[in-house]
């Protein structure tokens, strides 16, 4: 059964930019896969091919189909979704391509022709489009949605629920997410809507603008403090532009590159006073400094994206890069470190958020085997596919050192993700975000001296 | 992970799911087949008829039984890393997948051996012995990747093969599938020397034409106590071949001789690991020592005054693992940095005598001129093991052919100056051709005759490691079997 | 055939002076021909097979004489194809560490010859005198120090062999790495030349070692396998590199060092300082109740000589009322201890000298009986039967041939036994070759 391609090959398709059997605007970049030369040195990066060992679910096999669909022997359908979405998109083949193959960047734009060659029906495709286009990006919807978390959190029905067993109605994997909800507190976008800036602790050295981010700031307010409260500390007047929005990233992953750009338009728009952006989720981080990839074929914005990238910055990177304080405070405490995909993949940190820990006295570092896998969160794939992210959790889970009391991390995404592994594996780590720590060694520091005082 | 029944009229795919268990270990749409074209020689690509992985050696067998009474060609791929497309289903095989089988069944350190599945990945088994200190010697360049059951079957070297071997030296027992699906064990305990012909060499480097190997006892080794990394950097080519001649001539067998050239430096350089080498040197040596930390130094300095003495640029030792692991990720990774600095390129795999290098390179350089194809030469100098690549563009019309023929040009070098035309890649369908390079049509028989003992129906991995029939009648019969299975 | 009438068919393929008539008495030890020929060019081997081939004559192959003992169930073949003066070095580039001779070349020349070039071949068989290259390979013989070593089949990097039908085939080539075709040099080690007579053999060369020294550890009685396993373990579990790591039993040890104790023999090669930095290891972990001897240089290599004569030479054979017997027995390594303390236990409770050492880093022990037949016989079993709860083997090395007759030389066919005399019928369909010389009757 030899494939022979004029059995494959179609009528050329009538519409402009097609490339292959890629028929509609934004098709993956040719460049992009022109090096990759099939040697495999990405195979055991890939948590999807850990899994299955199946060549389509592996990184140069998902470059293989792409380029496969290009030159015409294979359509943009359902088969061809299938692995093109079963990419966890945590970009760890990146790191360990010979030839820098941007893999991530061509699951994107495949992504982007698949949903546009066949919009999502059904519930998938409302849950979908509810969370993407009608909650994310609506910083009001967020609130509200982040309002009744918390009302039912405060009101006990969270436990009610939980002591009812009502939660077993609920799909398993949901029943896990529900468990480990972070208790609301309030965002900080609302918090400091009516300051123009929130003055650095002592002199200002610098000044700064804070993606407050969508998720972030309903679900893991204290986060947002905690960066606010490092970043004054160290001299930086912190800036939150009220305009600002969700960076896109789940849209853009989910193959919604239209909406992608949309919300790129208006952070670019929001930001463009700023000198400096930072970020305390890498997920956002990296999809911001990837805005020049979704305006390929729009000069003039690629141009503001491009400027508006250089500009971005994770907050550890920051603190490490601007010699933050090193705390004098004592926590004493054994901590393991997870790599976020989109941090040490995505943005190339790894060793800026170690130090930080490490700075911090009493911290012990325990070395987790694997530390910059995939732990299976990768935006909403937890939710879109349970049953893959729950292997891959298994899998990290199986790493997380038995004798540590802190699993850190730099993003949302990986921390209730790993709170699930945590509850569902018995284990008894709090999961802390970095610069929560720091933060903690910084206030401890301060309630000593006003003890002493 | 979409489907939850086969969705085929076919009943070989029906019945091969009913052994392996179900639709989740077998792959029989186009789309997903597509992923198994080739390996990682992507010049022929061929289909298979389906994929399965099976969990164990029982499902292995009972695959292999149905084919064979089916006469279904099949084959058995490890991770599809190979570079001479030895797992390519060029008569659109059954493909036997073994990465599910990817345990580390059992580690006796002190009887030195570990038995593994062959899907377990090379690398993987260092990591998991080196705590205790022990480690598995043969690592190929794609040992992040590679199975240890697709060493087996190429025979695979590695950096590191000039003082500790290939895989062959390495492989104590084997538990095998035959193409008729029996099972049989061979180095019946990992014992060496067991009575009888030695099957197990025999099997190892056969490129999985023999039987199936679902069982692996390698041995391993203690780490060495001391182990320095020297880099040299020079002006002249002929001056590093030199180098490497008089380090072997001072008696010192390093665990590692290897050299760049130009090319391969840039290539490198502008790919993930670079180290910062200077682009305006024609080679680099790079060299590795190890044993007993009291004979360690005189070994250094020993190497560093042949380095001098041969006018070396510039020379350094590793100061610390960190330095030594970042020139190994910065060689190791050097064939997939081809594609930093062409879409496409060819690996050539030649061995020749250390003695003739310096001639062999003019004479590739002279091919380089003659095809317009800039080439670039990745060295094992210690054993003499060249990795001509040949950097092209399949795009450009005419030039994978331009390329496939400088390439052969290349091993027809290394042929005529005494040497192989493979020394750890393999010939799979690659080199089938150039395998008369260096064999007569009488000794490419008394090889198919050793096949049709063990592979009578050539159903396994059939047109791959020898030539395409010429003279020889035994071969031209064997042709026709395939034709008509 | 009567050797006459043999001779005067070969006339035209071989001149009269190199052939003559075989034992008229026949050889104790079997494995002769009633007509010995000895080929001087590879044309000549050539011819002597495809006339035998033809004509439906058996061959037995020869080089020194030293395992003549090794296998075979015929006291004479038609010929005897003696190797032993189709022998010298056909090339040697010093640079390539490389050698290719011809088969017949005595071991030890071989060597004394490289180590001019300051090189060698990384082999320690017994009887280097005797020995020849091709028999080593042909026997697959090792010695003691092939825990750091390797075998021949790490050794060999290609050869000729001529096949039954008279065709020359390559195998492997001339370079240190090559994996082309199938590795077929390994189907020939070992093989006792059931398949081809090997008329070239090219090996890989390693650097003489600069430095070399022994340290014997010998042990009181005592819970003796606990105490050396645990010793053995620590040396193997530590940075050491030693080349041997054998153990012998009491027996061998008294006529090697005089002392009758379980003694390790600990050997160390290379540069100096690398050399005496391991004995003071060795020195520091010195068990309690031991005593230790270091050779150095010399002394050393002396050692190793006698320790290569110990073994019976199927060349020096004399009728004799003491019957000799060789064997050779694999087990998973440190098993080696409970095989050489179970050969000690036999010759006590049998009338039997025992002289028994094996290697604790690769499991492959060597067995030298002495005594009459009928216990050596039993002995042999009992060992058998001992090593196969193991999950060893035992292969007679040596042994005449009327006792050859009662007992299985290479113990029960292996399940894949087929597989073997498939090679065999495909490369000498008319087994005109050392013809049941092996496993199974092959």
């Amino acid at each position: 059964m030899s494939l022979k391609e004029s059995d494959l090959k179609k009528d050329p398709a009538c519409t402009i930019n097609s490339l292959g059997n890629y028929l509609w605007s934004d098709p993956p970049d040719e460049n992009k896969w022109a090096d990759c030369v099939h040697c495999g040195m990405c195979l055991e990066s890939c948590p999807t091919y850990e899994q299955t060992g199946q060549e389509q679910h592996s990184p140069r096999g998902r470059v293989h189909l792409i380029k496969s669909v290009a030159e015409g022997k294979l359509e943009v359908n359902e088969a061809f979704a299938d692995p093109v979405f079963a990419c966890l998109d945590c970009r760890a083949c990146t790191t360990a391509c010979p030839a820098d193959v941007d893999v991530g960047g061509l699951i994107e734009e495949a992504r982007g022709q698949i949903r546009q060659a066949m919009p999502l029906t059904g519930w998938k495709g409302v849950v979908s489009k509810f969370f993407l286009q009608g909650v994310f990006p609506n910083q009001d919807r967020l609130h509200l949605l982040g309002s009744l978390l918390k009302f039912y959190q405060k009101s006990g029905l969270q436990k009610v629920v939980r002591k009812t067993r009502l939660i077993h109605i609920m799909p398993e994997h949901l029943v896990e997410m529900e468990a480990i909800l972070p208790e609301v507190k309030q965002p900080v976008r609302k918090k400091y809507k009516h300051a123009d800036v929130i003055k650095a602790k002592g002199e200002t050295k610098r000044t700064v603008a804070l993606l407050t981010g969508c998720i972030m700031d309903v679900m893991f307010s204290d986060i947002n403090e905690a960066t606010i409260n490092v970043l004054t500390r160290n001299g930086n007047d912190v800036v939150i532009p009220q305009n600002q929005t969700c960076c896109g990233a789940l849209h853009v992953h989910a193959g919604d590159r239209e909406m992608g750009r949309k919300l790129a338009k208006q952070n670019i728009e929001a930001f463009k006073d700023a000198e400096k952006v930072i970020v305390n989720a890498a997920g956002c981080g990296c999809m911001l400094k990837e805005y020049p990839e979704l305006f390929r074929e729009d000069p003039e914005w690629r141009k503001k994206a491009e400027e508006f990238s250089a500009k971005v910055e994770d907050i550890s990177k920051y603190l490490h890069d601007t010699d933050f304080e090193k705390p004098k405070a004592e926590i004493k405490t054994r901590i393991t470190y997870h790599d976020a995909c989109h941090l040490a993949h995505g943005q190339g940190i790894r060793e800026e958020p170690r130090n930080i820990l490490r700075s911090i006295p009493g911290v012990e570092i325990v070395h987790m085997p694997n530390a910059d896998r995939c732990c299976g969160s990768a935006g909403i794939y937890n939710i879109t596919n349970p049953e893959m992210a729950g292997a891959i959790l298994e899998s990290k889970m199986k790493n997380v050192p038995e004798d540590v009391e802190i699993i850190s991390m730099g993003n949302p995404g990986c921390m209730l993700q790993m709170a699930m592994g945590v509850l569902k594996y018995g284990r008894n780590q709090r999961i802390v975000h970095t610069v929560q720590l720091l933060d903690w060694a910084y206030q401890k520091e301060d309630s000593l001296k006003e003890g002493k005082g | 992970m979409r489907g939850k029944e086969i969705q085929t009229k076919d009943k070989h795919i029906q019945n091969l799911a009913k052994i392996v268990g179900g639709v989740q270990s077998i792959l029989y749409k186009k789309e997903d087949l597509l992923a198994y074209d080739c390996d990682g020689f992507t010049i022929h690509r061929h289909l298979p008829k389906a994929v399965v992985f099976p969990k164990n050696t029982q499902e292995v067998a009972e695959v292999v039984k149905y084919c064979n009474e089916n006469n279904l060609p099949f084959l058995a791929r490890g991770a599809g890393t190979g570079l001479s497309g030895g797992a390519i289903p060029l008569n659109g095989e059954v493909i036997i997948s073994l990465v599910r089988m990817k345990r580390l069944l059992s580690v006796d350190l002190e009887n030195r051996r570990a038995v593994v599945e062959p899907g377990f990945v090379n690398l993987k088994l260092t990591q998991s012995i080196s705590d205790k200190g022990y480690y598995y010697a043969p690592d190929p360049s794609s040992q992040y990747c590679c199975t240890i059951g697709g060493n087996v079957a190429e025979n695979a070297g590695g950096a590191h093969c000039l003082k500790y071997g290939v895989t062959t030296n390495h492989i104590l027992g084997l538990e095998v599938v035959l193409p008729n699906g029996e099972i049989i064990e061979i180095g019946k305990n990992g014992i060496p020397d067991q009575p009888g012909y030695d099957l197990l060499g025999l099997l190892t480097g056969s490129e999985g034409t023999l039987g199936i190997v679902t069982k692996i006892t390698v041995r391993i080794l203690k780490n060495p106590e001391a182990k320095q990394t020297v880099l040299a950097y020079f002006d002249k080519v002929s001056d590093a071949s030199q180098a490497v001649s008089d380090i072997i001539s001072e008696g010192i067998v390093p665990a590692a001789l290897e050299m760049m050239d130009k090319t391969a430096i840039e290539a490198v350089e502008a790919a993930a690991f670079p180290v910062g080498h200077p682009r305006d040197i024609e080679a680099l040596l790079l060299i590795e020592v190890d044993g007993i930390s009291a004979g360690i130094d005189e070994q250094i300095h020993q190497i560093l005054r042949v380095c001098k003495n041969r006018n070396v640029r510039e020379v350094k030792v590793a100061q610390d693992e960190k330095e030594r692991e970042r020139w190994w990720a910065n060689r190791k990774t050097g064939f997939g940095a081809m594609g930093a600095i062409s879409p496409d390129y060819l690996v050539q795999d030649g061995v020749i005598p250390r003695s003739k290098l310096p001639e062999v390179l003019e004479r590739i350089k002279k091919i380089s001129e003659k095809y317009g194809l800039r080439i670039a030469n990745i060295f094992h100098a210690g054993d003499g093991n060249l990795h001509p690549l040949v950097l092209f563009d399949a795009k450009k019309p005419g030039e994978t052919e331009k390329a496939l023929a400088a390439g052969s040009e290349c091993l027809k070098v290394c042929a005529d100056v005494g040497g192989s035309i493979t020394g750890e890649h393999g010939v799979g369908i690659e080199k089938r051709e150039e395998m008369r390079f260096i064999f007569n049509d009488e000794e490419i028989m008394a090889q198919t005759n050793i096949r049709d003992v063990f592979n009578p129906k050539n159903l396994l991995n059939a047109g791959k490691l020898f030539p395409t029939p010429g003279r020889c009648v035994e071969v031209k019969k064997e042709r026709k079997e395939v034709i008509t299975s | 055939m009567v050797a006459t009438e043999l001779l005067t068919e070969l006339k035209s393929i071989l001149p009269e002076t190199q052939m003559e008539a075989g034992e008229s008495e026949g050889h104790p030890l079997g494995n002769g021909g009633r007509l010995i020929v000895y080929p001087k060019s590879e044309e000549e081997i050539v011819n002597i097979l495809k006339y035998a081939n033809q004509s439906g004559k058996k061959i037995s192959v020869i080089g020194g004489g030293t395992k003549r003992g090794f296998g075979g169930l015929t006291e004479s073949a038609d010929l005897l194809l003696s190797l032993a003066n189709y022998k010298g070095i056909v090339e040697h580039t010093v640079g390539d560490m490389t050698i290719t001779v011809k088969p017949g070349t005595p071991f030890q020349e071989l060597q004394a010859y490289l180590a001019e070039h300051h090189q060698k071949i990384s082999l320690d068989p017994a009887w280097p005198e005797y020995a020849t290259i091709g028999g080593v390979i042909a026997a697959n013989d090792s010695g003691p120090k092939r825990f750091g070593y390797g075998s021949a089949r790490d050794i060999v990097i290609g050869m000729r062999v001529v096949y039954p039908n008279g065709t020359v085939i390559r195998t492997g080539g001339k370079v240190v790495k090559n994996v082309a075709g199938y590795d077929m040099n390994k189907l020939f080690i070992g093989s006792m030349g059931t398949l081809g007579v090997i008329s070239e053999v090219s090996m890989k060369l390693r650097p003489l070692p600069k430095y070399e020294s022994l340290i014997l550890v010998s042990f009181e009685e005592g819970n003796l396998e606990e105490e050396i396993r645990s010793f053995v373990v620590r040396i193997l579990d530590s940075m050491l590199e030693p080349t041997s790591l054998e153990l012998l039993s009491p027996s061998l040890s008294e006529r090697l060092t005089g002392q009758k104790r379980y003694t390790l023999a600990i050997s160390f090669e290379d540069v100096e300082s690398s050399v005496h930095y391991q004995e003071d290891f060795v020195k520091r972990i010195q068990p309690s109740k031991t005593k230790m001897t270091i050779l150095q240089q010399k002394e050393a290599q002396s050692f190793w000589n006698q320790f290569y004569k110990i073994g019976p030479n199927g060349l020096q054979h004399t009728e004799n009322k003491e019957t000799q017997a060789a064997l050779k027995i694999g087990v998973i390594n440190l098993d080696v201890l409970k095989v050489i303390k179970e050969s000690q236990l036999i010759q006590d409770s049998n009338n039997l000298l025992i002289e028994a050492h094996g290697g604790l880093g690769h499991g492959l022990c060597q067995v030298y009986l002495k005594g009459a037949s009928e216990d050596i016989l039993s002995a042999i079993q009992d060992l058998r039967d001992f090593v196969t709860q193991l999950g060893g083997y035992l292969v007679v090395k040596h042994l005449p041939l009327a006792l050859r007759q009662k007992v299985d030389v290479w113990g029960e066919k292996p399940s894949y036994f087929f597989l073997l005399e498939g090679i065999k019928s495909r490369i000498d369909p008319n087994r005109i070759l050392n013809h049941k010389r092996f496993v199974g009757g092959i």
